[in-house]
């Protein structure tokens, strides 16, 4: 038995890749597959160098396409496995990704946001949040957790494959470049100590026994013979989705009681979000906060809650957009008015929030 | 033929300059001033620009002139000094790092050197590296240009305890052997924000422990100014303290 990677739970200082490969190391994951790409190459470096010491596997396949693919492939032999890329990385992993939809996969992708379009930038962005929730040529049956700190990388990749399992679909851990990058305290733990479940893997592959006589046999299929066959497997998908939403959708609110502005925001805006509502709220402004943590599912009726009650809402974020359509599709039929304030592939600080929110109060 | 004779004088005119620097470098030395090279290395977040940088203004500070500090990062050079290089200029110190819309290409280019970076051990002065990208280690030191002909480079490794592979004895040892000859060891122990006194004092214990085992000293503890209060002159192992004008957090990178 391999020496266990976090015995107590203590602070620690580090950057938020290191706390992704932390917590792959703590949810007990076994291999990585992986191809370079910044701004997640640390994911890599320090799964690779925590690896052997805790008798884990990486290995690094010729590009995104195949990363995506071998997760599928290691799930399928039951190991928890999971993958992390960016940008044109989380482009060319759609079909892997996809086929892990079809085939009820429980795969785990860390997508460390980059610039886009294509190449753009290695540093920072919110512009794979539609591609992350919705890339593939399917129904966008995942599961998508928006972090907005080390502690969270930690804590939802831990969840990530307990929930990827539990369910099987296809988890996406969302980050970004800057929380990749930044430095940053955290709590390490175990998360058995903690009481908390690890994922329950078992091989989809090569089990025990005769199929069809001393078990059931693994059918999976990523191919269909007629639309209404299709038809029927997706739509029993669909339903098993809808089923899971209640049980794993989540989101942070604060301030909301009085608020005649909402602030709505996921991921690392969320935190200057935050901030711009303190600081705000000790002005007598009366500011709430809305962030949805699953991007998909949706928080819909938390939002749908709130939004009759406020004067507008303001939906901030560093892509043109992509989390306002999630906004709009969510609020349909809500006649209060949304107000964007899109940053494509830059970031958002809290002072600039501040004087944005400022002149929406009409100052 | 005049082509020619130009070209030598040229030459020789170069060559006396040359011979008056040396002389001149020569009287520094004699005079007690010793150039200063030193080399901070660590893990990520360890802490070394911020140890490097407050190394490089505090000399600024006693009156050396001039200080260049290097922001020798092949591969992630958007990330560490590029944002406060104007003001630092403003405070006196010489910075060697990139400047947007000088580059292209940054992070898809492989690993990029910037020429005067690899000639930085040329220049007059004292002169400051800022060993970034903790993970490809100290080896790429030896892309800095006549690194053979500076016996006063000294390579110092920034440690942080809060950072599991640097937390114990035997980690801080492991890891400080795989990185080659250095000259000594400094107790940077913090988080960021979250830093107590305690995490810096054991920081103190541990490090001071390794250094023991590894045969190398502990240049000292760098701490916060905020911590002025809670720690003296030493620390607990009796290690100098220098205390630290935190500059990193200021910005995004």
């Amino acid at each position: 038995m391999a020496e266990k990677p976090i015995t107590d739970e203590k602070r620690v200082f580090m950057t938020g890749n290191e706390a992704v490969a932390w917590a792959a190391l703590a949810a007990e994951a076994e291999i990585m597959y992986g191809y370079p790409i910044t701004p997640q190459n640390e994911i890599m470096h320090y799964w690779t160098r925590l690896a052997p010491k805790y008798k884990r596997k990486f290995l690094q396949t010729e590009d995104e396409i195949s990363a995506g693919f071998t997760t599928c492939g290691g799930v399928l032999a039951g190991k928890r496995a999971f993958t992390a890329t960016a940008g044109p990385g989380n482009v060319l992993m759609q079909e892997a990704m996809s086929m892990a939809e079809m085939m009820r996969i429980p795969t785990v992708v860390v997508v460390q946001q980059r610039g886009g379009p294509s190449t753009a930038t290695v540093i920072y962005s919110q512009q794979e949040t539609t591609l992350t929730c919705f890339g593939g040529n399917g129904e966008g049956l995942r599961l998508v957790y928006s972090t907005s700190s080390h502690q969270e990388l930690f804590d939802y990749t831990i969840k990530a494959f307990y929930m990827a399992w539990k369910y099987r679909f296809p988890t996406f851990v969302l980050g970004d470049g800057y929380q990749a990058k930044m430095r940053e305290s955290l709590y390490l733990y175990n998360p058995i100590e903690k009481g908390m479940p690890l994922a329950e893997s078992y091989p989809f592959l090569g089990q025990e026994g005769r199929p069809g006589v001393e078990r059931e046999p693994s059918h999976l299929r990523n191919t269909y013979n007629t639309e209404e066959e299709l038809y029927q497997i997706i739509s029993g998908y669909v339903e098993d989705y809808e089923r899971m939403i209640p049980e794993v959708v989540e989101y942070q609110v604060s301030d909301l009681e009085d608020a005649e502005i909402v602030v709505i925001a996921h991921g690392i805006v969320s935190r200057a979000a935050r901030e711009a509502v303190k600081v705000l709220r000790q002005e007598g402004r009366k500011v709430g906060y809305f962030r949805p943590i699953t991007l998909r599912p949706f928080p819909t009726g938390k939002l749908r809650e709130i939004a009759p009650k406020a004067k507008k809402l303001v939906v901030a974020e560093s892509a043109q957009g992509q989390l306002f359509k999630l906004v709009q599709e969510a609020l349909y039929g809500e006649t209060v008015p949304l107000e964007p304030y899109f940053k494509p592939g830059l970031g958002i600080t809290g002072e600039e929030l501040v004087e944005f929110l400022q002149s929406n109060f009409g100052q | 033929m005049l082509r020619g004779r130009a070209f030598v004088y040229k030459r020789v005119f170069i060559r006396i300059k040359y011979d008056h620097l040396l002389i001149r470098e020569g009287l520094r030395i004699r005079e007690g001033q010793e150039r200063i090279v030193e080399a901070y290395v660590g893990e990520y977040a360890s802490g070394k620009s911020e140890v490097a940088l407050n190394r490089a203004l505090n000399l600024v500070q006693r009156g050396h002139q001039p200080v260049t500090l290097v922001d020798f990062d092949l591969v992630e050079p958007f990330y560490t000094l590029r944002p406060l290089q104007k003001e630092l200029l403003k405070q006196g110190l010489q910075v060697l790092t990139w400047e947007t819309g000088k580059v292209i290409g940054w992070g898809e280019t492989g690993t990029l050197l910037k020429p005067e970076v690899r000639w930085a051990l040329n220049r007059k002065g004292d002169v400051i590296i800022d060993v970034g990208y903790g993970v490809a280690g100290i080896g790429k030191l030896a892309l800095l240009a006549n690194i053979d002909e500076c016996p006063e480079l000294k390579v110092y490794v920034v440690l942080n305890m809060a950072r599991p592979l640097t937390a114990s004895v035997v980690g801080i040892v492991e890891y400080v052997q795989t990185l080659g000859t250095v000259q000594g060891v400094i107790n940077n122990s913090h988080c960021g924000d979250d830093t107590n006194i305690e995490l810096i004092q054991e920081g103190a214990k541990v490090v001071t422990q390794a250094a023991n085992i590894l045969g190398l000293p502990v240049i000292g503890t760098t701490v916060e100014q905020r911590f002025a209060e809670q720690i003296e002159e030493y620390d607990v192992m009796g290690n100098p303290v220098f205390f630290l004008e935190r500059q990193m957090n200021r910005y995004l990178w």
